[in-house]
């Protein structure tokens, strides 16, 4: 697990980049969303999490302007997508779903092509784009003869091309090589990071997320099941629960409170769970010992983000 | 914000960059050239064998024709009353008809190959908008800081100005290759007019621009409906397939429908607005006038659907 530092917590001081606001969506009579509101603040990374047709795509085009918003609203830097979309959508960069191009131009007139449609985008921006996703060599080749990570960072240049303040991404490092997922893993962090730009990402790679994200949203049947911080919600290496099987968790737990100023979060017959560093395991192991309560296992409890995921999600509701 | 300009700059760039639109235009150059092929070495030889008594020649066929219109019902005569007064003007003025095939009637003859072009122009609309879907570029186009409205205009008129360049093409081309073949010499001929039983000169480029014109009626309208189908449907086969099929079956279905009243404000029957020029029209009832207002109640008709449908729609593909 890698340190990330949130530049800008969600304190409510600071204007979000991206804010949802009761967001529906209703297809054919059925509610597709049924209620989003969150907010995502520049300088984060945000994972958009959730199964099959939990309503990700769905979100992501309400957000981009390509599905109209049944109800509710969404702000782009406090403009609405909704009656403002030029002056909303101005400041994203997106990615939605695949990023096909047009096969039959090349790489350099497809990226000509999207600057047109935006103000004052120079060549010298473009070759700079072309350089720092690495197509230098292969920009004046059709777009046709491109493997599918090629195609890839050919949509991140084109959705950087702008200088957006919110990157949007659908699954980013899908079809790319190790390396090449990596790359533009710590490419997003960088951007993030050093340029505070506001990026949603999507994955089903929960593992990607895990080393991508700030914070992460789980959807699921159009609701928002929770929206977490990746370090609270997986455990870093510091504090997380340990569990002890005893013979008497009550009688542990009231040991614990008692003699040490360790916090339990949880204690039945034969379990007593407590909040603690590595190195205070040994000496509760010690007062368990001494005061004569049987000590049968001590179990971490950090959870992965996938146990937690399937947690929240309920693991098999997929709709 | 981007102009307008910038958004055409890039449909025409899609255009012309796509192979199959690069191969109409050399289909089409291929169709006079073949055109004016077939007519040099197939036609009647170019000789001047007659020359000196075509006055005869033309009063032996206006003989030939008055019998025949004796016997003729009243409906078909119009066309030998027009050939037989333009023989006499031609007898009374001293200009000789042409013999076989001349410049002019190469590029007029040329003129029916508007219809090649009105398909391409179909083609050319309907995959400009229905590819975007197809290919999910789509996605990457609509979410720029530029309205759906502009992107489908541009559209729209990038394959317009693909007709128009094609029908100045066809211009140029049948021109330069009737000149070739058949000899620049009778640049100068006047063409003889024939209306309400009058024969009047005008000039040939007249004739051509006003032919062009009332073609391009046709092309303009089916350019148009095949872009209504192409937005609402988002269907690159439909759209072109529909839009052709009711193109080359428009006239039978108007004679299909004749009998009944209601025919006149069916878009087929009052395309052809040379009907007024020359001609009857199909129905009593119908006036130059009436038809431009039919023409323009479809005309927005198609506009707004395929406006409305590629700007309210979601992108849900």
């Amino acid at each position: 697990m890698q340190q990330h530092q949130m530049l800008n917590k969600p304190d409510g001081t600071e204007q979000p980049a991206v804010k949802l606001e009761d967001v529906k969506k209703v297809i054919g009579g059925k509610p597709i969303i049924k209620g989003l509101s969150f907010d995502i603040y520049p300088g984060e990374v945000f994972g958009f999490l959730g199964p099959n047709g939990a309503g990700k795509t769905t979100t992501i085009r309400m957000i981009v302007g390509l599905m109209r918003i049944t109800e509710g609203n969404i702000y782009i830097h406090g403009k609405s997508v909704k009656s403002h979309f030029k002056d909303a959508i101005r400041h994203v960069g997106a990615i939605v779903e695949n990023p096909e191009m047009y096969k039959f131009l090349t790489g350099y007139q497809n990226l000509i092509h999207y600057s047109r449609m935006v103000k004052d985008i120079s060549r010298e921006r473009i070759n700079d784009i072309v350089e720092l996703v690495g197509l230098k060599d292969r920009i004046n080749d059709k777009v046709k003869t491109y493997s599918l990570g090629m195609r890839q960072r050919l949509g991140l240049a084109q959705a950087l091309l702008h200088s957006p303040s919110v990157l949007i991404l659908d699954e980013p490092t899908n079809g790319l090589d190790p390396a090449g997922i990596r790359e533009i893993r710590h490419y997003i962090r960088r951007l993030a990071e050093e340029e505070g730009l506001a990026v949603i990402v999507s994955s089903h790679l929960l593992s990607e997320m895990e080393l991508m994200c700030d914070r992460i949203g789980i959807i699921q049947n159009g609701k928002l099941v929770g929206v977490q911080n990746v370090h609270d919600f997986v455990q870093g290496d510091s504090q997380r629960p340990i569990r002890f099987s005893v013979d008497d968790g009550d009688q542990a737990a009231q040991i614990i409170r008692e003699t040490l100023d360790f916090e339990v979060i949880n204690h039945d017959n034969d379990i007593v769970e407590i909040q603690l560093d590595t190195e205070q395991i040994p000496i509760v192991v010690e007062i368990l010992v001494e005061k004569g309560i049987k000590l049968y296992g001590i179990i971490s409890a950090a959870k992965t983000l996938e146990d937690k995921f399937l947690e929240v999600t309920g693991g098999r509701d997929i709709v | 914000m981007s102009s307008f300009f910038q958004l055409i700059q890039n449909e025409n760039m899609k255009i012309y960059r796509k192979g199959a639109n690069r191969i109409m235009v050399l289909m089409l150059l291929g169709l006079i050239i073949a055109g004016g092929l077939i007519i040099k070495f197939s036609g009647p030889d170019n000789t001047d064998a007659h020359k000196g008594n075509w006055k005869q020649e033309l009063v032996q066929d206006n003989k030939d024709m008055e019998k025949q219109l004796k016997e003729m019902p009243a409906q078909s005569q119009t066309y030998f009353k027009k050939e037989i007064a333009i023989n006499k003007y031609r007898i009374a003025h001293n200009l000789p008809p042409a013999q076989g095939e001349n410049i002019w009637g190469f590029v007029k003859d040329m003129i029916g190959l508007i219809m090649v072009i009105s398909i391409f122009t179909i083609i050319v609309v309907g995959t400009s908008i229905s590819s975007e879907f197809n290919w999910g570029t789509i996605k990457l186009l609509l979410i720029r800081p530029v309205s759906r409205t502009s992107v489908i205009f541009a559209k729209y008129i990038s394959s317009l100005m693909f007709a128009i360049g094609m029908l100045i093409l066809l211009g140029i081309v049948s021109w330069l290759v009737g000149g070739i073949l058949f000899g620049f010499a009778d640049i100068s001929q006047p063409f003889l007019q024939y209306t309400d039983g009058k024969v009047t000169e005008t000039s040939w480029v007249m004739y051509v621009l006003k032919q062009y014109g009332l073609n391009c009626v046709q092309l303009i309208m089916m350019a148009t409906l095949a872009g209504a189908i192409a937005a609402i449907f988002r269907n690159g086969a439909l759209s072109i397939g529909l839009t052709i099929f009711l193109m080359m079956a428009g006239s039978t279905i108007t004679a299909f429908l004749a009998k009944y009243d209601w025919v006149k404000y069916v878009l087929f029957a009052n395309m052809d607005l040379s009907q007024y020029l020359n001609g009857t029209p199909l129905n009593d009832d119908m006036t130059l006038g009436f038809s431009v207002i039919v023409l323009v109640v479809y005309y927005v008709i198609f506009m707004i659907f395929g406006w409305l449908f590629f700007t309210k729609r979601d992108i849900a593909a």
